[in-house]
């Protein structure tokens, strides 16, 4: 790998290795009497690791100059394969804190284990491990594919991934110190937000300037997902975390925004994270994956331009739907509600679109287990945003808010829609990046497709039950017109849910170990074959006129 | 120029690109997503109408339903405490015997009172009422206070130890740690203690027990060591504990004291929701003790 | 009656047509795209939140609202440390079953000082909004040492650990400061005692006690709240963070009189 980076690039990274050890330091020293210290030696042990990986290769021959006849691959290959070791990782974490909630003695003596500690290990884990990953790979592939051009850089793509990887581990190694802002999803302190907002900065200029050499003159749909992925993320993440430190010798810091103000910002963001972290990017990767696997056009330009901007436009206003009831003020409320309700169309839009793109390609729908990974995760995205949409309404959310029911509504859209979309996408792109003939195993793929579904079919099922039984409890009133149940009555009903919940994140969980298994074998056991048309050419297709509808 | 094609397929025109062999078509959107697109801006249109939804800078529409979240809540608790009148005036005016002789009413009563002990009381006596170590069981008839209901009212109103002006207050020494008598003082006090729950000591060791108790002991917890529900300290004699009749734990109580938290729950729960607790209370406890 | 829809239809489709052509231009432009990504997600988080600095009533006036103490501050601190939000809400929200089960409905200025606000989103565990002076001192220490001690069924884990760990008040005079920073009304002096003032708290035999009650009010709880004058522990303030939970007002009680049944 390292041979492909000039000498004066491994200089370069050597160089940003060493400020990261650097900044390490600081930390390290500043904050000795804090976590901060602790994750100081995180950051330097990191960066000694970045250092000496490419000081090892240094003196290695200088690359050939035509690194414009190839797309830069390296830095996808190993985003993929940290994205599954986040998966098994973060899945694991899930069932473990499934497990907690059904059998609470099931951890260890020591703090670290509690669930409060463990859950946002699970839900970064997964979201900004796996999906983060899963999403900056792909996108490296997809830019260049789409755009018929190589990366303008060969150490900004390395960067933005080993520095979006420094965040997630110092988030994950905080929380189980007891290291967390409390706002759910952007759980981590100033200094790895303050961290985060230089590798997407970084991540951003990337992007655009690979769109920018395109021998194309159109942008393909899926590159406007991802752009609005990282624009919209990075403007979320700046607003939802300003905060003001303690100290700067400290983790701690305290929210700029209290009460009301912060809830609505905590939920615009937090809400947005599903619109543009679990929903655009991953549309992007269904838009590239998809028709390039059924081998069929996309269905239809315009319903791509409608469903895209719709959900630009809508999913912003539709966070206020977290706060239904609360002291949060009316008005904003009937705001969220409306907004989630008319949301559904661009988002069922898209959905259609992907599965009106499969006609014509059923057969290959079952015949192969990757497409049909695809096509399930359609499915289920368009099952979630339904779902959510009507719980979006004002009484339905006055029963599940609180429940199980939104844990079931997370998990058809986290392990339906992001996981399997994922999983497809690996499985498709796992040959073409490392030059291999085939995956290892096609059964081990047909295995994983049906302990996933059965899995998630298995979590989602329960955790409606238990959701709906809990908020149905909670307003269960007597014939004397007083509340039936008391809160540990409810508690003691959701046991037999919480059991069957874990077991079905177990069979989840397994198959995600069979798709590790399955990429690094064919990574390491099959024989290579060189395609024929994977490298940069100039575009055959001429400007048309603007299309008319026909 | 592009060459548009025709999908062979669908028979639809492409937009002439192509990305890395992916091509469109450019179908166009169904009127099925036009039509939803209608009836979801309609809904919301006209609920904009109806409730508050739009910001203006100091003040926000207020939408001609006039309708706000919390007038609509206030107004729903009123319309049930009305609705639940019939029987909770009843619970008020009758006197608590009556109502456990009120087999319809004695039925609203004990389902009511499942939630509002299991949701408060039940993390201190137990989900059956029968108390743990250091709560007291509310389920047989050896009461601190007083069994009757109009004492256990007034324990629900104002609370033991509580924060309420009037609360009770309870307070048992602590005869070792303030020195007030030593070791083998509170040992040889807590070996009589335990003789008169029947336990088997040696005659000297109870004469000297007897002594030190009537001493210390017997103001509150009476020459006999029947307790007082004037002060709250609890019978001795029998062999019912809060804090646990084995020696060292005997020994613990008398050494650092013990002062008993009940809550007082005139703020929580409404006088009738006490009342239907102490009615609840008194038929465990008749039913226990049958 | 299809005509009629196709009418009632029809401005869409023609605004549409209008928004693909622009789009169309826009999509070979990398920036062009960027600033109408921007713009479109700009304009809904703009309306929802701007306003809610500018109209009054969105949060209640009260005078008597009064600010947390460093011990409870600190344990407001453990209590996210330990993610106790995960599972617990502190919202009761305006729906009769809440306001009969939890007591009257939060307000927002019950949150004014909350940096964050932990709302919540699950509740594994009942709401916690009301919980002050709900239990004692020692229920409230038991129940963390072992909750299925006290409530057999609980699925809440043990923290027993924070009986044994000190309490960390050196930084609490900065903790504070930041706090004034983003808005909470600690004074000067309060900052300057806020080390101090979290042990008094903890402990009210000692003259640090009197600080307390000084600076922060007569009603102030001040308690060994985990049972040991001997010293501050993290359960000490976890304690005394739990039973502040609803009692920083009284508006709530107020503008909800209990509603005599
Ligand atoms: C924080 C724990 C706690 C809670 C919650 C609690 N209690 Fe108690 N309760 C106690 C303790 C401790 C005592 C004994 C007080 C004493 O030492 O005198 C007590 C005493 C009593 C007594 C007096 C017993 C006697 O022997 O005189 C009654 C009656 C009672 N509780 C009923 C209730 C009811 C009804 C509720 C719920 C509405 C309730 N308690 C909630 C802790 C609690
Ligand atoms: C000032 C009054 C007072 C005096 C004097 C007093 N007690 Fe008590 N005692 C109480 C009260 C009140 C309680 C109940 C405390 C509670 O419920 O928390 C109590 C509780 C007890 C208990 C616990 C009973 C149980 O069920 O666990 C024992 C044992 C006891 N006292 C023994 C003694 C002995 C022995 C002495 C003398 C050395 C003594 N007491 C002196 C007031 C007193
Ligand atoms: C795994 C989820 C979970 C976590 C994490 C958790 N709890 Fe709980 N909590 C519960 C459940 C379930 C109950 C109800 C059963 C009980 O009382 O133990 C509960 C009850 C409580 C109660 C009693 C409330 C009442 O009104 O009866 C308090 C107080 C409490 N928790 C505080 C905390 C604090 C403080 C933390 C963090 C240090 C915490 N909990 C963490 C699940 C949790
Ligand atoms: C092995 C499979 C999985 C299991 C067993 C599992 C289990 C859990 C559990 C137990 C919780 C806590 C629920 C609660 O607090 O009651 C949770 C929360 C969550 N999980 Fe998972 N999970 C799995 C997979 C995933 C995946 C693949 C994703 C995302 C890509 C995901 C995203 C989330 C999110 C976002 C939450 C927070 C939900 C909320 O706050 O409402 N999970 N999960
Ligand atoms: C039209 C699209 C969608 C709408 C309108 C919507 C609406 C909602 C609603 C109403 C809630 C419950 C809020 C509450 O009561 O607390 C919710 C929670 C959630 N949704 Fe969706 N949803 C949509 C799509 C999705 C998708 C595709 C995902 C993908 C993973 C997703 C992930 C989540 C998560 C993680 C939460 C939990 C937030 C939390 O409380 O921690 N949603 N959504
Ligand atoms: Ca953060
Ligand atoms: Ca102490
Ligand atoms: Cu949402």
């Amino acid at each position: 790998m390292m041979s492909k980076l000039t000498v004066q690039e491994r200089t370069g990274a050597m160089m940003i290795s060493a400020l990261v050890g650097l900044s390490g330091l600081l930390m390290a020293a500043a904050g000795h009497n804090d976590a901060m210290g602790a994750h100081g030696w995180i950051v330097m042990a990191f960066a000694a690791v970045m250092f000496f990986i490419v000081a090892g290769k240094l003196d290695m021959p200088e690359p050939a100059e035509d690194r414009a006849a190839s797309y830069y691959d390296d830095p996808t290959r190993v985003g993929i394969v940290i994205a599954l070791v986040w998966a098994v990782v973060g899945m694991f974490m899930g069932v473990w804190v499934a497990a907690q909630l059904a059998w609470p003695d099931l951890r260890f003596d020591a703090a670290w284990s509690s669930f409060g500690r463990l859950r946002p290990v699970h839900t970064s884990g997964v979201i900004f491990g796996f999906g983060g990953n899963a999403l900056i790979a792909t996108s490296f592939h997809i830019m260049q594919r789409t755009s018929r051009a190589r990366m303008p850089n060969q150490v900004l793509p390395w960067f933005v991934l080993m520095g979006y990887n420094l965040f997630c581990i110092v988030a994950a190694s905080g929380y189980v110190m007891g290291v967390t802002q409390s706002k759910e999803y952007a759980e981590p302190e100033w200094y790895a937000d303050l961290w985060l907002v230089v590798v997407w900065v970084a991540y951003f200029v990337l992007y655009i300037r690979t769109l920018a050499r395109r021998n194309e003159p159109h942008i393909y749909v899926a590159n406007w997902y991802y752009l609005a992925f990282i624009l919209v993320v990075a403007v979320l993440h700046i607003v939802n975390n300003l905060a003001v430190p303690a100290s700067f010798m400290g983790a701690k810091s305290y929210s700029a925004f209290a009460g009301v103000q912060d809830a609505m910002t905590q939920w615009w963001y937090g809400h947005n994270a599903v619109a543009f972290f679990l929903t655009s990017g991953f549309l992007g990767m269904l838009y590239y994956f998809l028709p390039k696997r059924a081998e069929r056009p996309i269905y239809s330009y315009r319903l791509s331009i409608l469903s895209f901007w719709g959900i630009v436009f809508f999913y912003i206003w539709a966070g206020s739907h977290h706060l239904h009831y609360t002291a949060l003020p009316h008005w904003v409320q009937t705001l969220g509600m409306t907004f989630s309700v008319m949301l559904l169309v661009p988002s069922w839009a898209s959905a259609g679109n992907a599965l009106m793109t499969l006609n014509g390609a059923w057969h290959k729908v079952r015949d192969d287990a990757t497409l049909r990974f695809m096509m399930v995760a359609a499915v289920f995205y368009g099952l979630s945003t339904f779902e959510g949409s009507f719980m979006a309404i004002r009484p339905v959310n006055g029963l599940s808010h609180y429940t199980d029911w939104t844990v079931g509504h997370v998990h058809a859209g986290a392990m339906g829609w992001v996981a399997l979309i994922s999983f497809g996408s690996i499985y498709a792109l796992a040959p073409v990046l490392w030059r291999r003939e085939t995956m290892y195993s096609w059964k081990a793929v047909e295995w994983h497709f049906w302990l996933a579904l059965a899995g998630t079919v298995i979590y989602v099922f329960a955790m409606w039950n238990s959701g709906i039984t809990q908020g149905l409890m909670w307003r269960t009133y007597t014939e004397s017109g007083t509340l039936s149940y008391s809160f540990v009555d409810t508690l003691v009903a959701m046991h037999p849910y919480y059991v069957a919940r874990a077991f079905g994140g177990l069979l989840f969980l397994i198959g995600a170990a069979i798709g590790f298994w399955n990429v690094i074998m064919t990574i390491r056991h099959v024989p290579r074959r060189v395609p024929e048309l994977d490298y940069p050419t100039s575009s055959e297709a001429l400007e048309p006129a603007v299309p008319a509808a026909e | 120029m592009a060459v548009r094609k025709r999908d062979p397929l669908t028979g639809h025109e492409t937009t002439g690109h192509e990305w890395d062999g992916i091509t469109e078509l450019n179908t166009r959107v169904p009127r099925s997503i036009w039509f939803f697109v209608f009836v979801t801006h309609l809904w919301a249109l006209i609920l904009w109408f109806l409730l508050p939804t739009w910001p203006l800078i100091t003040t926000y529409t207020k939408g001609i339903l006039g309708i706000d979240q919390r007038d609509e809540v206030q107004e729903s608790i009123v319309v049930a405490n009305a609705a639940r009148a019939d029987w909770t005036d009843r619970v008020d005016a009758l006197p608590v015997a009556d109502i456990l002789g009120d087999g319809e009413l004695m039925a609203r009563v004990t389902n009511t009172a499942h939630q509002l002990f299991g949701d408060n009381c039940a993390g201190c006596h137990g989900t059956a009422a029968t108390g743990g170590p250091g709560f007291p069981s509310l389920a047989d008839d050896d009461w601190l206070w007083g069994g009757d209901p109009d004492t256990m009212m007034e324990t629900l109103r104002v609370g033991v130890n509580a924060g309420h002006p009037d609360t009770r207050v309870s307070q048992m020494l602590a005869f070792g740690r303030d020195g007030i008598l030593g070791r083998e003082e509170i040992r040889t006090v807590v070996d009589y203690v335990r003789s008169l729950s029947g336990a088997a000591i040696p005659a000297e060791r109870a004469a000297a027990g007897a002594e030190i108790y009537a001493a210390n002991c017997a103001s509150c917890h009476g020459e006999d060591g029947r307790g007082s529900t004037e002060l709250g300290a609890p019978n001795l004699t029998d062999d019912i504990w809060i804090y646990g009749g084995d020696a060292a734990s005997l020994f613990t109580t008398v050494h650092d004291g013990r002062q008993g938290w009940m809550p007082t729950w005139e703020g929580r729960l409404t006088e009738t929701e006490r009342k239907i607790l102490t009615v609840y209370l008194q038929d465990i406890q008749r039913k226990a003790t049958q | 009656m299809m005509r009629l829809i196709r009418i009632l239809l029809r401005p869409f489709s023609k605004f549409f047509e209008f928004h693909a052509r622009t789009h169309y231009r826009a999509e070979r432009h990398s920036m062009a795209l960027t600033i109408g990504i921007i713009i479109a997600a700009g304009v809904g988080g703009f309306v929802e939140i701007a306003p809610l600095f500018t109209i009054d009533e969105t949060v209640e006036a009260d005078p008597h609202m009064r600010v947390y103490t460093p011990l409870e501050q600190a344990g407001r601190d453990i209590y996210i440390r330990e993610g106790c939000y995960a599972c617990h809400s502190q919202m009761i929200r305006t729906l009769r079953d809440e306001v009969e089960r939890y007591g009257p409905y939060s307000l927002a200025v019950e949150s004014k000082y909350d940096h964050p606000m932990l709302w919540g989103s699950k509740r594994t565990g009942p709401d916690l909004a009301r919980l002050g002076d709900k239990y004692s001192d020692d229920w409230q220490v038991r129940h963390l040492v072992n909750p299925r001690d006290l409530v057999p069924e609980s699925v809440m884990p043990q923290y027993a650990f924070l009986l044994d760990r000190r309490l960390e008040t050196d930084s609490l005079p900065g903790r504070l400061a930041a706090l004034r920073a983003v808005g909470v009304p600690y004074t000067d002096e309060m900052i300057a005692s806020a080390s101090a003032d979290a042990a008094g708290q903890a402990n009210p035999l000692t003259s640090a006690a009197d600080g307390v009650t000084e600076r922060y009010g007569d009603a102030t709880a001040v308690r060994t709240f985990d049972g040991r004058p001997d010293r501050v522990t993290e359960m000490d303030a976890l304690v005394a963070y739990l039973q502040i939970l609803g009692k920083l007002t009284d508006l709530p009680a107020q503008i909800q009189p209990v509603a005599e049944e």
